[in-house]
């Protein structure tokens, strides 16, 4: 559905976007995911024939970007960084502007506009002038307007940017209930987005994609062992070596002492569980165990190893460094 | 042209949804009502005192001559004050505000935009000029003037409203700032509108280019009630020029980004 093949695109002497290449199948949500600047923004307006790419090609709903523009924006549906709303004009007639010239014919426009309307619920909201929109509102009025030609393609820049939590779960939704008849680019620089809507994530960093993989599969690759966070109170006992005893663990490491209270990082050999095991260690040896968990590496550490050049430091609730491989070049 | 259409209601709505239509439409009619006033007690005293010494016929005081010829060239000051206000937020309101990314997103061509902004800014001054058929109506009631130099005079105004317009709408495609864009229109205007003066203070051949290059200048035949047809390519080819630079404009802004 959306083909992209070596885009460059240079500000004069800054690149934005670098030599990048992905692939989107019809019905899928695939997150475009990135720190600020990362050159998200940029690719999208490449791919909605807003700015044209200094290098490579682009094919978005079977029509080339730059040789035939008007086609493919026919079927793209686009949500800039900020709804392109007209402040003085009401919804109502915002959206009939833009079914005008989006090309939906005459006599579907009403019809249209209105179910748009009631499916991004902002029906209660038509008559009101588009400039007194409270920021979701004109978020979701930016995505009634992306979607009102019922367009093959879907661009979303940073739909959820600036949502309260409420709002934010209910685009997310309505994201979701689009997919599947759209195909679906959204953009963004908060992580869980991508792991609750999307299907495949692109990660990129200064202009250059670093991965493209399931939200599942980064996460599950970029974690070499398994590591078990343990909290003891051994009576000042040291722990480590009984719990290094314990089959199938590879390594303990003292995180954190308080008092009585001794924190460990256990790893494991992977797909072992050991937790019964090092419950059963500690209990038996009768100190006490306060606390034991998996240290999943989250698709946040993920995101760090891959997008920052230092390691990052351990978070303060315990989950772990990033151990991930230098970043990766992109592939597909 | 449904596209094109599209373009110029939304364009002629933002006017009246924001104060630019008021004020300008406003503002024109008060200093419109002001030099039609003037004209005519001026008018009016001439044509006394030339009854006094008892003038007739042919030497009489003619209201074409002497009070819509002068009133119509009063009309393009009021364009230099007027026009900067009407074109500049035509692209420089959408770079700011983002809705740009909308219509170069949507299935339109460059030309389709530009042409429906050109129209909407049109029907503005359309509906300006209408509101001087208000005063030459006036003076159908009171007196007998010829219509004929009337309507030439109005397809010149026409045509040259939509140079200004031209002009205007290129100067807004070059900057995100109304402000600035309407400052730089007046400025521009004001420019095209002096180079008159210059060539009538200076020799004959710089006059000639002067006349030539004037927009005002060639607006002076309409008035007379003579419709040329080389004042109205002049015109046509002068609207289409500013176009096509705005057209460039906006291209090459795609390119820079
Ligand atoms: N119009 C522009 N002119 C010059 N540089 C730009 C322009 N737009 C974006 N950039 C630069 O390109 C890079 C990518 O920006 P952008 O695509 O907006 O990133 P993101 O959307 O991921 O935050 C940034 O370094 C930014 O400064
Ligand atoms: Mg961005």
């Amino acid at each position: 559905m959306i083909e992209v093949q070596h885009l460059s695109k240079r500000y004069g002497r800054v690149t934005a976007v670098d030599d990048i290449s992905f692939k989107v199948e019809r019905g899928e949500i695939l997150g475009f995911l990135g720190p600020n600047g990362a050159g998200k923004t940029t690719t999208m307006r490449v791919l909605t024939g807003y700015i044209p790419a200094t290098e490579g090609k682009a094919i978005v709903a079977g029509f080339d970007i730059f040789e035939q523009p008007i086609e493919a924006k026919r079927r793209t549906g686009y949500l800039p960084e900020t709804p392109p709303l007209y402040p003085d004009t009401s919804v109502i007639d915002y959206l009939g502007f833009v079914a005008r010239i989006k090309g939906v014919p005459a006599g579907e426009r009403r019809q249209r506009i209105r179910q748009v309307m009631e499916r991004t619920r902002i029906d209660d909201v038509g008559g009101r002038l588009c400039g007194k929109l409270s920021k979701g509102y004109r978020q979701r009025v930016g995505l009634a307007q992306a979607i009102l030609h019922n367009p093959d393609v879907l661009i979303l820049d940073e739909p959820t940017a600036g949502l309260d939590p409420k709002q934010i779960i209910e685009t997310r939704q309505l994201i979701k209930e689009l997919a599947g008849s759209h195909t679906i680019i959204l953009s963004t620089h908060i992580l869980p987005e991508v792991s609750q809507t999307c299907q495949r994530v692109v990660i990129i960093n200064k202009g250059k994609v670093v991965a493209v993989d399931t939200p599942d599969n980064l996460t599950a690759r970029l974690r070499g062992s398994e590591t078990m966070y343990v909290q003891v109170d051994a009576n000042g006992a040291d722990a480590s070596s009984a719990l290094g005893r314990v089959p199938g663990v590879t390594r303990v490491a003292e995180a954190e002492r308080k008092d009585h209270c001794v924190s460990y990082e256990v790893d494991s050999e992977r797909g072992r569980d050991v937790r019964r095991d090092l419950a059963r260690t500690i209990v038996n040896s009768g100190w006490g165990l306060l606390e034991l968990r998996p240290m999943r590496m989250s698709l946040e550490d993920i995101f760090l190893s891959l997008t920052t050049d230092e390691t990052p430091a351990p978070a303060t609730d315990g989950d772990a460094p990033a151990e991930a491989a230098p970043a990766e070049s992109a592939e597909s | 042209m449904s596209n094109i259409l599209a373009i110029a209601q939304k364009e002629l709505k933002g006017y009246f949804a924001g104060p630019i239509a008021y004020i300008s439409i406003g503002f024109w009619a008060l200093m419109y009502g002001w030099f039609f006033n003037a004209l005519l007690q001026f008018f009016v005293r001439q044509s006394m005192q030339m009854n006094q010494f008892g003038m007739q016929g042919p030497q009489a005081m003619n209201v074409n001559q002497q009070l819509i010829r002068p009133l119509i060239q009063n009309v393009t000051v009021l364009i230099l004050f007027v026009m900067p206000m009407v074109t500049m937020r035509t692209y420089s309101e959408e770079k700011r505000s983002g809705t740009i990314e909308l219509l170069l997103t949507s299935p339109l061509t460059d030309f389709q935009i530009i042409v429906g902004k050109f129209i909407g800014a049109m029907a503005l001054y359309l509906v300006m000029l209408a509101v001087t058929l208000i005063h030459i109506g006036v003076l159908f009631i009171y007196g007998n003037p010829e219509w004929k130099p009337i309507v030439t005079a109005y397809i010149g105004l026409i045509l040259m409203g939509g140079c200004f317009i031209s002009v205007g709408l290129f100067i807004s495609s070059l900057t995100k700032n109304q402000i600035i864009a309407g400052m730089v229109t007046f400025g521009t205007f004001l420019m095209l509108w002096v180079i008159t003066w210059i060539g009538s203070f200076s020799g004959p051949t710089i006059d000639k280019l002067t006349q030539y290059v004037s927009i005002i200048d060639h607006l002076d035949d309409f008035g007379k009630g003579v419709l040329d047809t080389t004042h109205i390519i002049y015109y046509l080819s002068f609207i289409t020029f500013g176009l096509f630079l705005t057209a460039k404009a906006v291209d090459s802004e795609r390119w820079r980004g």
